[in-house]
């Protein structure tokens, strides 16, 4: 099972809602996860223990060194697109593209 | 939503802002005026803005001005929608414009939650999205939900 982290400034807007978007996408492409939401201050912290992030576009630095450890960054332009939420996942999930 | 949001006065509109700080003041006046939040919340929602950049826009033309859960100023939980005709620039560096400002109070998470899912439903539908910005006052949403 893929453990997912969605980040966002404070836990309470825009990560809920990438949960919420990117639940609907996994389930669709049959792919089971874990989701949770939190802050970009705890995200960072904890990205490392995450197979995935996903975050706005704006945070993707903030994850450099989860990255390098081996964390998949996903960044995302508009949360509300489950074209583009779906695109990704193959993208940078299924195809491991960097 | 949007009958709910129409029938307690929390939905506003504007022509255009200079500074996108003055639209997000603008914007969080309908939960002022009902004492659902203070200006202490304003104030912690442009802070967090600056902090974190843009992040509260979400989609093209569509931000979700916050600040935490509980946060100071926060009395109620709840949200109120405002639409400006010209778009209202956040960062000239990075980008990010936008014309939708769904403000959004959380004192109570199951609460919040379920605004958030009944928001996220209504402008994942783009022709709710286009409706939206195509209207200059409360007539003009008439139709929906």
């Amino acid at each position: 099972m893929l453990r997912v982290i969605a980040a966002c400034g404070n836990g309470m807007g825009s990560s809920q809602i990438i949960k919420m978007k990117i639940e609907k996408v996994f389930k669709k492409l049959n792919i089971d996860v874990k989701i949770e939401h939190t802050s970009i201050g705890i995200a960072k912290n904890q990205a490392p223990s995450y197979d995935v992030v996903f975050c706005s576009e704006s945070f993707i630095s903030t994850f450099d060194s989860a990255a390098a450890r081996g964390t998949i960054i996903v960044p995302l332009k508009n949360l509300l697109s489950e074209q583009e939420i779906e695109e990704k996942i193959v993208k940078y999930i299924v195809n491991k593209e960097a | 939503m949007f009958k709910e949001l129409i029938a307690a006065k929390r939905i506003s509109f504007y022509e255009a802002f200079q500074t996108w700080e003055g639209a997000v003041a603008a914007a969080c006046l309908p939960l002022i005026m009902d004492h659902t939040i203070t200006s202490e919340y304003v104030d912690s929602i442009i802070k967090c803005v600056k902090e974190h950049g843009p992040y509260i826009i979400i989609a093209p033309d569509i931000c979700i001005p916050h600040s935490q859960e509980g946060s100071r100023g926060v009395n109620d939980t709840a949200m109120c929608l405002m639409i400006t005709q010209k778009s209202v620039m956040f960062n000239e560096e990075e980008g990010g414009n936008a014309r939708l400002f769904f403000v959004l109070a959380s004192m109570d998470n199951d609460a919040h939650l379920k605004n958030l899912q009944d928001l996220v439903e209504a402008i994942s539908d783009e022709a709710v999205v286009e409706k939206l910005l195509n209207a200059k006052c409360i007539t003009d949403l008439e139709g929906l939900e």
